[in-house]
């Protein structure tokens, strides 16, 4: 039982620092995602003559 | 404004016989296989009673122009349109590439997503067009270089995907009409568009001179093996013919004269090999021309005339050259 609460002891402040690490991991993610999407370029059908 | 966004704005041109000036053939386009079908089915899209008239992805158009074909004033209207559709996030990429075999070409379409949306109405165009044609507008007094000027529209293809991480690929041919196109400026043109509001949702286009077919960063026109992944290019013979498509071995080195393939390293030292081109090479020229090996790679490098066919005038030729110290 001892050796229960030790481990139990260590593991919390373990358990405690994922959230902030999987946090960072969600926004570079997220900047990532963003940055890579297609981005728009524009298409002109002219019944003219642009230039 | 083509030249000011390269690469970002692109057009194409349609054009009416009643539109278009007298001495050009503008109009001349194939809709599918009807001719000077292109700017009746396309200007119906969009209900183009008219000129002067350019829709802007589909979304916002001007319609009307000034007088003698100023188009100085339209340019406020036109920058605003394009600042306000660039960039924009869309689920779609479009990659064209192919091959360029004399008159054919066969292209290959791919349309990836990097989210989801829904495939109601989405189409992909497939248009061919020629850039800068010049002409004489009577009307406006004036030179116009008519850029993107339909040629084949060949045809509108359904999207059939709708969520990240897919791709679809259409592929197909067209012949250049080498006597009516300047097959320099000939492009392919492809976007997504929905066919309920005709927004565009992406666009791209590619020289046909400009295909990377085996994707390696060199062009088809400066690769020394267009269907070969070589990004390196090397061609230790020399002869122009990269080492990933060579079909000559690359131990020797099959240059014009050098028929028999040989060469030796004067300096040790260094990489460089010596071509030596001599009595010896005339002499192989010879029994290659005897025994008909057409196939051999001897034979190419022995058609000193450049006529295609080696005959006894290139022994004569490799003679002279030897004689002359042209080598």
């Amino acid at each position: 039982m001892k050796n229960l609460y030790i481990i139990l002891l260590i593991s919390l402040p373990f358990a405690q620092q994922l959230d902030p690490v999987d946090m960072a991991v969600e926004e570079l993610r997220t900047i990532v995602e963003a940055a890579s999407r297609s981005s728009q370029r524009v298409f002109v059908d002219d019944f003219t003559g642009l230039n | 404004m083509l030249d000011e966004f390269p690469g970002t704005l692109i057009s194409t041109e349609w054009h009416s016989a009643g539109y278009t000036p007298g001495d050009s053939d503008f109009e001349e386009c194939y809709y599918y296989d009807n001719f000077g079908g292109c700017y009746g089915a396309r200007a119906s899209l969009y209900g183009v009673g008219g000129i002067p008239h350019t829709e802007w992805n589909g979304i916002y158009d001007l319609t009307g122009g000034w007088a003698n074909g100023n188009w100085e004033p339209a340019y406020n209207y036109f920058i605003g349109f394009y600042n306000d559709l660039i960039g924009t996030e869309t689920p779609y990429e479009i990659i064209i590439n192919g091959i360029k075999d004399g008159s054919t070409v066969n292209y290959e379409i791919t349309v990836s997503m990097d989210d989801d949306y829904s495939v109601q109405n989405q189409k992909v165009e497939i248009i061919v067009v020629e850039d800068n044609i010049m002409s004489y507008w009577a009307g406006a007094n004036q030179d116009h270089n008519a850029r993107n000027v339909a040629r084949y529209w060949i045809g509108t293809e359904d999207l059939t995907i709708n969520s990240a991480g897919q791709s679809q690929t259409f592929s197909g041919s067209f012949e250049i009409d080498e006597e009516a196109w300047n097959s320099d400026s000939v492009k392919i043109i492809s976007m997504v568009q929905n066919y309920g509001n005709y927004e565009v949702f992406q666009v791209q286009e590619i020289n046909v001179n400009e295909f990377d077919t085996d994707q390696d960063g060199v062009v088809n026109n400066e690769d020394n093996c267009e269907a070969d992944y070589n990004p390196g290019q090397e061609d230790i013979d020399g002869d122009g013919l990269g080492d990933a498509c060579d079909l000559c071995d690359n131990t020797n080195i099959y240059i014009p004269g050098n028929v028999s393939g040989d060469y030796w390293y004067y300096d040790t030292s260094s990489l460089e090999p010596t071509v030596t081109i001599d009595v010896f090479d005339v002499l192989k020229l010879s029994e290659i021309i005897v025994s008909g090996e057409e196939e051999s790679c001897g034979y190419q490098a022995g058609d000193l005339t450049g006529d295609g066919d080696v005959n006894i005038i290139d022994v004569i030729a490799l003679a002279s050259f030897i004689m002359d110290g042209a080598f």
